[in-house]
């Protein structure tokens, strides 16, 4: 379904003392994604999740390597065409927008209007209100409408290849439930090539294979027990960034 | 009669595919081209001849009046002093407009300058469109000034909007609200090539519990220029608020100049503003949905502007 050949991505290091040393965050990865699974993409932050995903929907454009649908080289396609190839993504950080409503971006991705359509995709997210559809896209929503909205996005589109990146951000542990049913539900109904960026297990649990990204490179492949060995290991620990120091205030996590 | 400019610049500002029904005052290169008065609604010319009075009756309930103003005579430059009375407890709708249309190389301009005085507990919506057309070289100039009085217990909504065409545009908007009444004056304007718009605007929160939100979208292409002034200034318990964003593309120039003014310990007051260019991440989700670059673009100046 999708083919990775040899992908690698280099950014400049900012941080490198010369000031622009090269720096790779996916290194030289192959993968092919079949049809129809349901992967679940994790790996220690910094380790090149999102990244990979960027790659898959032109948001970031590879450095070297190729990336093939059914077949199609699409290395060289926009982000616009790679969607109207039947590729969708969920930002993990929704975009907000002044005067745009939900209505507005949801037409958008359904390519109509009418409200009939619209009533039968929000219905799929178990979304009961119309006047929902009506509320502006801005920074009142909170994280679970937002959510709500940016699946809703993607789901109209019916993808043949449907990324989510981080899905559960900012949203409450109760809905994480009824979410992965959702994507699950979604998957079966239309065979839909799923893959989600996470660290959350529920998701994990869900996948059919559960991919290790770990320094820009596939570390693991499988189902999650062979990965849980491994992630564990890596003892991910979501605070490394501001626990690096010179005192020490007796970690107790 | 209407010709096929006129017809075009009266659906443009007013929405009108013709002569509205109900109350209306439409003038022409300066001169009064038709009038209509309703049981409620009265217009007449003004004593010194140079502009109108419209009087809308205590109670007047869901009735509109429209006042388009069209020109399209080379070197005219029309001025005109409007006055609105609207009675007590009524709920009225004036729709107000100017479409320049110019096919010379000499300029064209309007300025109309219009007073409301809004009475007890009623309720006006004022809706105004600029537009300017034409192959014309001449510059289209437009500079309204709105100046409005609130009565207790009023309530008025001002739509302001120009999208394209005017070369030159002052604006100037006042306000004195009294207790318990609320303004919200909503401005949306688009400037492309050289085109210079400016707005400045003073109100005064006067009386306990009144309200005023001024809210300004402001879309700045080409190498077109638009400052925005607010005072808003609190002299009683109340609650004021501006909102103003503006988008740059190109190299357009934009200046933001809110000011709050609290002389009242209980007073709100609060501003939020922002200018930048579109944002990434809006463009990144809407080309993500299959809109090509120039397609997210205008969905998302549409959406501001809307």
């Amino acid at each position: 379904m999708i083919e990775l050949k040899n992908v690698s991505f280099v950014v400049p290091d900012e941080e490198s003392t010369n000031g622009g040393e090269p720096k790779e965050i996916i290194k030289d990865l192959s993968f092919t994604f079949e049809e129809g699974k349901f992967y679940g993409i994790t790996g220690p932050n910094g380790g090149g999740k999102t990244t990979l995903a960027k790659l898959i929907m032109g948001i970031n454009p590879v450095t070297s390597g190729r990336i093939f649908f059914r077949g199609e080289d699409i290395t060289g396609l926009s982000i616009t065409e790679r969607a109207r190839k039947g590729i969708a993504y969920g930002f993990q950080h929704s975009a907000r927008f002044k005067g745009t409503t939900f209505r507005d971006l949801l037409s958008i991705a359904a390519g109509t209007d009418d409200e009939g359509e619209l009533i039968k995709i929000i219905a799929r997210l178990g979304i009961c209100s119309i006047d929902f559809l009506d509320n502006p896209v801005n920074s009142r929503l909170s994280g679970g409408e937002i959510k709500k909205i940016e699946l809703a996005t993607i789901i109209a589109r019916n993808p043949k290849v449907a990324i989510y990146d981080e899905p559960d951000t900012g949203i409450d542990l109760w809905t994480i439930g009824p979410m992965v049913e959702l994507l699950k539900r979604e998957k079966e109904a239309f065979k839909t090539t799923t893959m989600v960026v996470s660290h959350n297990k529920a998701f994990l649990e869900a996948a059919d294979d559960v991919i290790l990204i770990r320094g820009g490179q596939i570390a693991y492949e499988g189902d999650l027990s062979g990965a849980k060995p491994i992630l564990e290991d890596l003892s991910v620990c979501g605070f490394a960034n501001v626990c690096e120091g010179e005192s020490y205030a007796e970690c107790y996590r | 009669m209407l010709n096929a400019i006129d017809k075009e610049l009266l659906k443009e500002v007013a929405d009108l595919e013709g002569i509205p029904k109900g109350a209306y005052n439409i003038r022409k290169n300066g001169e009064l081209m038709g009038r209509e008065v309703s049981a409620n609604i009265n217009i007449e010319t003004n004593e010194a001849g140079n502009g109108i009075i419209i009087r809308i009756k205590p109670g007047t309930i869901n009735e509109s009046v429209h006042i388009p103003v069209i020109l399209s005579k080379a070197g005219l430059h029309d001025v005109v002093y409007n006055t609105f009375e609207v009675g007590e407890n009524s709920d009225v709708t004036i729709i107000a407009g100017c479409g320049i249309h110019c096919g010379s190389s000499e300029s064209e301009g309007h300025s109309g300058i219009h007073e409301f005085r809004i009475g007890k507990n009623a309720r006006m919506k004022y809706v105004e469109k600029h537009v300017a057309t034409g192959e014309g070289t001449g510059k289209r100039i437009l500079n309204p000034t709105t100046k409005v009085f609130l009565e207790e217990g009023a309530y008025a909504e001002m739509e302001l909007t120009q999208l394209g065409g005017v070369d030159e545009a002052k604006r100037v908007n006042e306000g004195e609200i009294k207790a318990g009444a609320s303004l919200l004056i909503t401005e949306r304007v688009m400037t492309d090539k050289t085109q210079e718009a400016e707005s400045k605007n003073e109100l005064i929160l006067v009386g306990e519990n009144s309200k005023a939100n001024i809210v300004s979208r402001s879309v700045v292409k080409g190498d077109s220029k638009q400052d925005f002034f607010v005072n808003l200034e609190a002299r009683a318990k109340c609650y004021g608020h501006i909102e103003c964003d503006a988008i740059i593309m190109d190299r357009g120039i934009s200046q933001t100049i809110p000011a709050l003014k609290a002389f009242h310990p209980d007073a709100e007051m609060t501003h939020e503003a922002s200018i930048g260019k579109i944002a990434n991440d809006q463009l990144m989700k809407l080309m993500s949905l299959g809109l090509d670059y120039d397609e997210a673009v205008n969905r998302i100046i549409q959406g501001f502007l809307k």
